[in-house]
């Protein structure tokens, strides 16, 4: 049926004096140069996560937190900050051990299987981040906008012309456009890494899951 | 000890180094292409050897390694690699002794795999290497039965493309 294969399987097997041969020294040099495996650049993006949303939470100045004092928040965010934590070290642990499980020798469903997983963790991990903030935010502002009083004393300034109600009403609608412009931001970069590193390695795996169906 | 381990991985890969060469044939169309990916080959068979205790043949296991790092390696364009001129694609053909039908049903040939996805020229270069269907399955992980008929599947569909 396939003239042409056998044909080509004949020249595969004599194929051998057309490649460069390395020499002993430039294969030396070969193994120590950087790699460029996919599983390098997602953990480096890994690892940026992390640190970005655990240095967004510590970039947030101490100031910020003494108008919650004024509303009885205090106990409430320490405590909602220490389980945070813990959360953050289970991500960081399930992300570690996940990545350790991939390897290059496994067969190529498992490693590409390894490896999406992995990056799974991290992208829990960023849910979780957006949803506690998303959470966390209306928490707090159903719980500020319902003692105006207290956030128009210490929030607006003394010789503003704007009226309580006005000033009421710009606050929410500052805070529904935060809310929505860091929102889009995530997804617009969700859809970059997706876009650019996995698809190629989500559709191989989807590819070979689909032979096995 | 170290040091030890690196000259004799170095020994045997300069001996087998014809496998990552025909690897980086199926799965790149340009020099470029071909270098790099010979490169991560390399880097990530070097990486993996230390764990390396004998238990397959050592060409079982570049294969294994070739392939992933093929299959997974992140490659800034597709296009820069499908879209090539395939009078590049064969850069050293030439210099084995065909007539021109004959260079040229190849060249078509390469071509036509160039147009598989990464998994189907998995299958191909595992086929062209004579591995026997349980050792493809153990590599690609997947049945035997499947690989079988899959294999058949990219037959049909080499068939097509060099006679549309």
């Amino acid at each position: 049926m396939m003239d042409e294969l056998e044909f080509l399987k004949k020249d595969w097997k004599k194929q051998g004096a057309d490649f460069p041969k390395l020499s002993y020294m430039e294969i030396y040099k070969l193994i120590h140069k950087k790699s460029s495996s996919i599983v390098k650049w997602i953990f480096i993006i890994c690892i940026a996560e992390f640190l970005f949303w655990g240095l967004i939470a510590l970039c947030i100045p101490e100031s910020t937190f003494a108008i919650y004092e004024k509303f009885n928040l205090k106990t409430f965010l320490f405590v909602t900050q220490s389980l945070h934590y813990v959360v953050v070290f289970v991500f960081i642990y399930l992300f570690y051990k996940n990545y350790k499980t991939i390897s290059v020798v496994d067969n190529t469903g498992l490693l590409m299987k390894n490896i999406l997983k992995t990056r799974k963790t991290v992208n829990y991990y960023v849910y979780y981040n957006i949803i506690l903030y998303v959470i966390l935010s209306i928490f707090l502002n159903a719980v500020m906008f319902s003692h105006p009083d207290i956030l128009i004393e210490n929030l607006m300034p003394a010789n503003s012309e704007l009226d309580t109600d006005k000033f009421l009403a710009v606050m929410i609608v500052v805070q529904i456009i935060l809310l929505l412009v860091m929102c889009g931001i995530i997804w617009a970069y969700y859809r970059i890494i997706y876009g650019i590193l996995l698809k190629k390695l989500n559709r191989n795996y989807k590819e070979l899951e689909s032979l096995e169906v | 000890m170290n040091k030890k381990i690196e000259h004799k991985f170095i020994v045997e890969f300069e001996q087998n180094q014809n496998i990552i060469h025909k690897v980086c044939r199926i799965y790149t169309s340009n020099q470029d292409a071909h270098n790099d990916l010979f490169q991560e080959i390399a880097i990530q068979l070097w990486k993996a050897y230390p764990k390396f205790r004998g238990e397959s043949k050592l060409s079982t296991w570049m294969y294994r390694i070739g392939l992933n790092t093929a299959i997974t390696l992140y490659r800034k364009s597709k296009r820069s690699i499908v879209t090539q001129d395939f009078d590049s694609v064969l850069y050293k053909i030439e210099s084995t002794s065909y007539d021109d039908t004959e260079e040229e049903q190849l060249k078509l040939m390469y071509k036509a795999i160039h147009q598989l996805t990464d998994i189907d020229k998995a299958l191909i270069f595992l086929y062209l290497e004579d591995v026997n269907y349980k050792e493809i399955a153990e590599t690609m992980g997947i049945s035997e039965v499947n690989a079988r008929v899959r294999m058949n599947r990219i037959k049909t569909r080499l068939k097509t493309i060099l006679n549309p």
